[in-house]
């Protein structure tokens, strides 16, 4: 927490002004008084307000050039009346009056002027510009004075004070890969879906597949959820995606893809999954050379050879791969399996390597007489590698020629257990169950709502409180499971509640297949011993969650092989971030990041979702749209896409309830 | 538009607004329910036949217990709501808006080919902005011409209303936002498209920012005296206003705000007979050939009225009628009717909108019928609604609304009507003989012979993955097929039987209301009376027959649109010379004026027997549609009997397709000035070498008995060995050409 001089952040007002440095008080937000290294911020400007760190600071070019910022960005906007010309005599009269010709008059006007922003604005961006400008001419009114009665300029007009500016929004703050959400839809909004694509491909090359099975995190940072209830973000980004497929119209890249450099820089890339192909399309994007390093046979990654068909069409992927794969600079080499070997050969080679493989170790479930190699023990990730590539690519045979008519139990509760149970139905198991140590809340907050509850229509028998404390074989293949059940015991002080084991309650399964799906760890064999690479306190590869350079010079990391398995959208805001740098680092050997990059952790940081803000200027109880689904008895014997996604109609009504809540920040340096 | 989410029944919902008990759907916004209820709400942006656009924000209301204004056009009206629509804090915000949109807008109203009916003119006024008391640097924003229309970026508003009607309606998608603040402008990324259908969108510009070309610095708006019509030329009936003085029309209108025309329309207004004289002995002639005669051929431009006289004279006289584009559609609807049981399709426009889906097959829609390409388009918009675009030719000027293309054999529509049936009924109930038909189709041998993949029509049916929502749209391809009733009958059982909204989309012109008015014969015998066509004796409003007649916008009528509405048309331009009614009553019919015969429509056809003076024309504060009337649906035999696909002769060599270009119909629009185009035979570089013809040749080939005369273009948007011919430009012979639109032509070199 920044001690500072003067704040009027969110809901705090704080006026140190008058006091010795040291007697200054802190503010609660983690406002960036830093900005980055040894640079030192002299102001914080934004949406909910202004925070001052140094006595030295010129407040009516502070106003001027958050109003500047205002206009700049506002070329990404413009689109009503008051934002357009509101924004625009906000600037012309704030620079007036700094640069010493301004009166009093126009001090009034400004005021008007703000009031209307503030209240008729499309979105939020034009609402919230008025405000620090407000807060800074009331209680730096003596500044703003001096310079119309003495006609004078501000005492760093000449511009002696750097400021960088961001856009951003809550939910694209939230967003691991930072995507540009409002912008996609508003392309909805205006039927433009090529306009939405382009605006989700600037920081999200999988627009298929992060429109449909991305976790979402966006949506937890909905300033509509102030007002009702969270918009349908993730759905939304299908329509432009789907519209480049249906009409066939070439790749719509976010910039014309820059023609490879051929300077001889080239970047490895290990593993064509998500991370790996983010990492390749930005890097590609400006004319790098990358090869790419895929150890199966078929390209994607877990999202391929893990995610099931039902949710996740692999015809879809597809045009997400090809997207990046049909670019100029990327190559790539399947079945190619990279050790510490091969590893240690690709790095003298290039100027810079990318880590990007995932987490597929299944891990254990810790009980007696666990033996993997028993017939009917089955790791959830060869498992859903055998129905995939099956169903997906005609590699290998059906896994119903193991399920069918079989007891099937698997232990999990996150995304790859609800995969494994739901595969498991359509494979035509006789019984499936879920077993989990918690509860059905906590399950639902792990996957989503629909997970859930599509598989129970489905049939799977979750039984929650529970796990495995003994597997039986009858020496050839597993026979049943002992599995203890436990209450959920309140803490009386307040704490977490903690699993109390229940005396009576252990019964037994008889069971064919035991499915674990309790997490996934990485298979390090691939990095080199003598690399002595550093590693998290969880076994991933550590990096600064900045730059994502490792400890080994020029090897990056990105992805679940970085962070732990994780989503899809943290792999691809690491790596596009990842690509950012070694864009860079290939020509400077330095690990830099840009100003927007910067602005964008601090922002993070600051986390620019207010779920307390009460939300004016919309209608509230507009219940969010909801997609339709195939029904039970359609999809749990095949593998049809089980969400039919909106209806344009659905979509752009749904579209309609976005409060577009871009808002300015700017750091004076 | 109103929400019909997954068809589920809208919920009611009540509210207050201004104190007034009010009631609506859930799904209809704040201002859609305020101008049910005659409460008005002041708008810049808004634009009632498109969503809402929420640039203005003029509209803002407030809402008890909602904290802030409530933006009334795009917001939702929910149960229970109390709103104000005005107060003193609201108007004193309106009033800024008001004044921001003033900020640099010229107030040079005396140059504006908008004065006098400009929004912002109006609402500064309302709004009591005297002055600009804000301004800003502008930076100079030359005017741009974009053929139809010009653009001047200092006038503009930013409304995006024509960037809606671009996007939402034509299709044309060329108007775009540039983004940039206060420099933010209008660009046409289509410049050399040069569409005319860029006049839809000037045509919702609530300033002087885009106007007409053409009309531009010709007239002052209040000075020209608004007639409304009805189109002559494309079928749909829209509604039009010729906008006229002493005698001359400078443009036409319409009621943008809720309908949009199509451009031969607009800029086709130009076909009137001019400078016509009663000729005594021309008159003498041509009843002395009626006497004579014993046929009458007569084109589409004929309206209802006229067509009732021919029958009349036929029921008298014992004429043939001839009309050979509205008989072929006549025996494809008896037959289509004979599996519904209804005398007409069941769809409408509206439906279309709705779709989730559709089908289109045997049209160039986009050429054919621009109102229902625009209402495929709105589909596609407003649903994301899958299109399935079947036909011999691509359409690259549809590829933003096509989903998937299904390229068939030109001639093989029967095999492709059957596939559709077969793959589209597999889980329908149907009668035990049309299921027998289906089962026994021999479905390799069509799908060898129209060349459509049993995958492709997997792909189709994976299109139609919601389950309510489907439309098919026909037309022309299929009224001249040798086997259009079969084809027609087979594509009635997914009207029937799937719930398709089905639209059989006529010939231009009054096609469909001859179809249903008059008796009409196959063969011509004797000697032949021509109207707009080429006869034995010939009357024509084209100016170049034995007698003159009046055109569309010179004499009152009706005609029957394809959205199954009779509509009026009124005397837009005066006319001095003889009218069929003369020559009817010469011949012994007896009525003063042709509107006379309005109310004698025949009832059993689903017409009224209504008089011409009542019938209304105008659309109400909610853009309700009250022009004329809607057909009653009328019952009919049912005769399922279906007969198997024909085997097809393949259509090889040179092939060309009839079709105009999409603001063409007739040989009246060939008339008009402002429409002007040279007709070539185009066709791909693959039809060039097939043809073995080169760019800029002089041809010559004959369809129908009419020789065609003309230089061949290679036109580079084509595919494949189809050649485009336009019939438009040839006059008295235009409506000759009326057999099945692919003909394998013999195509002689005449020169380069």
């Amino acid at each position: 927490m920044a001690k500072l001089l003067f704040s009027t952040w969110r809901d705090e007002f704080i006026d140190n002004r008058g006091k010795p440095s040291e007697e200054w008080s802190e503010s609660g937000f983690k406002l960036p008084e830093t900005y980055h290294g040894e640079r030192e911020s002299k102001a914080f400007i934004g949406w909910d307000g202004v925070a001052i760190f140094d006595e030295d600071i010129d407040a009516v070019v502070l106003a001027t050039q958050y109003a500047a910022q205002y206009q700049e960005y506002s070329e990404a906007c413009g689109r009503c009346a008051p934002g357009r010309w509101g924004g625009r005599i906000l600037y012309d009269l704030l620079d007036k009056i700094a640069r010493g010709e301004g009166s009093h008059d126009d001090i009034a006007h400004l005021k008007e002027i703000s009031q209307t922003m503030m209240v008729t604005s499309k979105c939020e961006i034009g609402r919230t510009v008025p405000k620090p400008i407000l807060d800074l001419m009331e209680h730096y009114k003596e500044q703003f004075n001096t310079c119309i009665d003495a006609q004078i300029q501000s005492i760093h007009y000449e511009g002696d004070i750097s400021y960088i500016a961001k856009v951003t929004a809550p939910c694209t703050d939230m967003c691991p890969a930072h995507v540009d959400i409002p912008a996609y839809i508003e392309g909805v909004r205006d039927m433009v879906f090529t306009d939405s694509l382009a605006a989700t491909r600037q920081t999200m090359p999988l627009a298929h597949t992060c429109g449909r099975v991305c976790p979402h995190p966006c949506e937890d940072a909905c300033r509509r959820m102030n007002l009702d209830e969270p918009i349908s973000i993730m759905e939304l980004k299908r329509l432009g995606a789907d519209y480049e497929t249906d009409h066939e119209i070439p790749w719509l890249h976010p910039v014309e893809p820059k023609p490879l450099r051929n300077d001889g820089k080239k970047v490895a890339i290990i593993g064509a999954g998500p991370a790996g192909l983010t990492a390749a399309y930005y890097l590609a994007l400006e004319g790098i050379k990358v090869d790419i390093f895929e150890e199966l046979p078929v390209n994607g990654g877990e999202v391929a050879v893990g995610v099931p068909e039902y949710r996740m069409p692999v015809d879809k992927y597809n045009k997400d791969i090809d997207l990046v794969l049909e670019l100029e600079a990327v190559s790539i080499t399947n079945n190619c399996r990279v050790d510490a070997e091969k590893l240690k050969e690709i790095h003298e080679e290039y100027d810079a390597t990318l880590l990007g493989f995932g987490a597929r170790l299944s891990k254990k479930v810790r009980a007696t007489n666990e033996n993997p190699d028993m017939h009917g023990y089955w790791g959830a990730i060869e498992m859903l590698d055998k129905v995939n590539l099956w169903h997906k690519y005609g590699i290998g045979s059906p896994a119903s020629n193991e399920l069918k008519d079989k007891t099937v139990v698997c232990v999990g509760g996150g995304f790859t257990s609800m995969d494994v149970v739901r595969c498991s139905i359509r494979e035509g198991a006789k019984k499936v169950i879920m077993l989990y140590r918690r509860d059905e809340k906590t399950i639902i907050r792990n996957t989503t709502y629909e997970e859930y509850h599509e598989a129970v229509e489905e049939g799977v028998e979750f039984i929650f409180h529970s796990s495995i404390e003994e597997i039986y074989d009858d020496g050839e293949k597993l026979t049943k499971l002992k599995v203890n059940k436990f209450d959920l015991v309140p803490d009386p002080n307040g704490g977490r509640a903690q699993l109390v084991k229940q005396e009576d309650g252990d019964f037994d399964i008889e069971i064919d297949y035991l499915i674990p799906a309790v997490s996934q760890s990485l298979d390090l064999q691939i990095l080199p011993d003598e690399w002595n690479i550093e590693m998290t306190s969880w076994n991933s590869i550590l990096t600064n969650g900045k730059d994502y350079m490792t400890s080994h010079e020029g090897l990056f990391a990105a992805g679940d092989c970085e962070y732990g398995p994780m989503t899809i959208v943290n792999a691809v805001g690491q790596a596009r971030r990842a690509a950012s740098v070694i864009s860079r680092y290939i020509y400077d050997g330095k690990c830099t990041l840009l100003d927007d990059e910067i602005m964008e952790d601090h922002l993070s940081r600051l986390r620019v979702y207010d779920k307390k803000e009460k939300v004016t200027g919309w209608m509230p109880g507009i219940p969010r749209v909801e997609s339709e689904k195939l029904g039970v008895d359609e999809r749990k014997t095949n593998n049809k896409e089980v969400n039919l996604g909106f209806t344009g109609e659905e979509a752009i009504s749904e579209a309609e309830r976005c409060m577009r809540c871009y808002y300015i920040s700017m750091v004076a340096v | 538009m109103m929400s019909t989410i997954r068809n589920v029944e809208p919920k009611a919902i009540n509210l207050t607004i201004d104190g007034k008990a009010c009631s609506g759907v859930f799904g209809q916004t704040i201002l859609e329910i305020a101008r049910e209820n005659d409460i008005y709400i002041p708008t810049m942006c808004y634009l009632t036949k498109t969503l809402p656009i929420a640039s203005c924000r003029m509209c803002v209301v407030d809402v008890e217990g909602v904290d802030g204004m409530i933006l009334s056009c795009q917001e939702k009206a929910t149960d229970g709501a109390v709103i104000n629509t005005n107060n003193d804090e609201l108007y004193k915000e309106r009033q800024n808006i008001m004044k921001l949109y003033n900020v640099n807008h010229p107030l040079e109203c005396g140059v504006c080919d908008k004065s006098g009916e400009c929004d912002l003119q109006n609402k500064t006024m309302e709004f009591g902005v005297s002055g600009q008391n804000f301004t800003t640097k502008e930076p100079h924003r030359p005017v741009q011409n974009w053929g139809v229309i010009s653009y001047d970026p200092a006038l503009c508003i930013m409304c995006e209303k024509c960037v809606r009607v671009s996007t939402e309606i034509t299709g044309d998608e060329a108007l775009k936002v540039k983004f940039g603040g206060y420099s933010s402008t209008i660009i046409n990324v289509k410049e050399d498209a040069n569409y005319k259908t860029l006049g839809e969108a000037a045509a919702v510009c609530p300033v002087g920012a885009l106007v007409d070309t053409s009309f531009k610095y010709t007239a002052n708006a209040w000075e020209l005296n608004k007639i409304p019509s009805a189109c002559p030329h494309c079928g749909a009936g829209h509604d039009v206003n010729y906008e006229v003085k002493n005698n001359k029309i400078y443009r036409v209108t319409n009621q943008a705000e809720f309908s949009t025309m199509c451009s031969a329309s607009r800029y086709g207004f130009d076909f009137d007979n001019k400078n016509v004289k009663k000729d005594v002995s021309s008159f003498n002639s041509a009843i002395e050939a009626f006497e004579n005669a014993e046929t009458i051929i007569f084109s589409n431009e004929t309206s209802n009225e006229e067509a009732l006289i021919f029958q009349k004279l036929k029921e008298e006289r014992g004429y043939k009628l001839i009309s050979s584009e509205a008989r072929a559609y006549q025996k494809f609807m008896n037959a289509y009717g004979s599996v519904t049981g209804k005398l007409l399709a069941d769809g409408t426009l509206d439906k279309l909108t709705k779709s989730r889906a559709v089908i289109v097959m045997g049209t160039r829609i986009n050429d054919d019928a621009p109102i229902v390409k625009y209402h495929l388009n709105m589909a596609s918009k407003w649903q994301r609604a899958r299109v399935v675009y079947l036909h011999p030719i691509v359409d690259d000027e549809i590829s933003n609304i096509v989903t998937q293309f299904i390229k068939y054999e030109a001639g093989s529509e029967e095999g492709v009507a059957a596939l559709l049936a077969d793959t589209l009924l597999k889980d329908a109930a149907l009668p035990d003989g049309v299921r027998a038909v289906l089962d026994d189709l021999d479905i390799g041998n069509l799908s060898a012979e129209s060349n459509v993949g049993e995958e492709e029509l997997e792909a189709l049916r994976k299109s139609l993955i919601k389950k309510v929502g489907y439309s098919l749209v026909v037309g022309s391809d299929l009224y001249a097929h040798p086997r259009a009733q079969n084809i027609a009958k087979l594509l009635a059982l997914l009207e029937k039987y799937a719930g398709f909204n089905v639209i059989c989309v006529p010939p231009a012109g009054n096609a469909m209301g001859i179809s249903l008015i008059c008796e009409l014969d196959d063969e011509v015998e004797g000697s032949t009376i021509g109207y707009n066509v080429k006869g034995d004796f010939t009357l024509s409003a084209l100016g170049d027959g034995d007698l003159d007649m009046p055109a569309l916008n010179q004499q009152e009528g009706t005609l029957t649109a394809f959205t199954k509405r009779v509509v009026p048309l009124n005397v837009v331009l005066e006319y001095g010379g003889y009218v069929l009614n003369d020559i009817a009553n010469a011949l012994g019919l007896s009525a003063e004026y042709t509107i006379e015969y309005t109310k004698e429509l025949p009832s059993k056809k689903g017409f009224e027997a209504v008089e011409f003076d009542s019938l209304p024309d105008y659309f109400d504060a909610v853009g309700t549609e009250h022009r004329g009337y809607l057909l009653n649906e009328v019952e009919v035999a049912v005769d399922e009997t279906l007969e198997e696909p024909l085997e097809i002769d393949g259509y090889d060599g040179t092939v060309v397709y009839n079709c105009n270009p999409q603001e063409h119909f007739s040989a009246f629009t060939a008339k008009s000035k402002n429409l002007e185009q040279n007709a070539y035979l185009r066709g791909s570089q693959q039809f060039a070498t097939v043809a073995k013809l080169a760019d800029g040749d002089k041809i010559s080939y004959t369809i129908d008995g009419v020789k065609f005369e003309r230089v061949f273009k290679i036109d580079t948007s084509l595919k494949g060995t189809i050649a485009l011919n336009p019939t438009f430009d040839m006059g008295l012979s235009s409506a000759l050409i009326s057999s099945y639109r692919f003909n394998q032509v013999e195509i002689e070199k005449v020169g380069s």
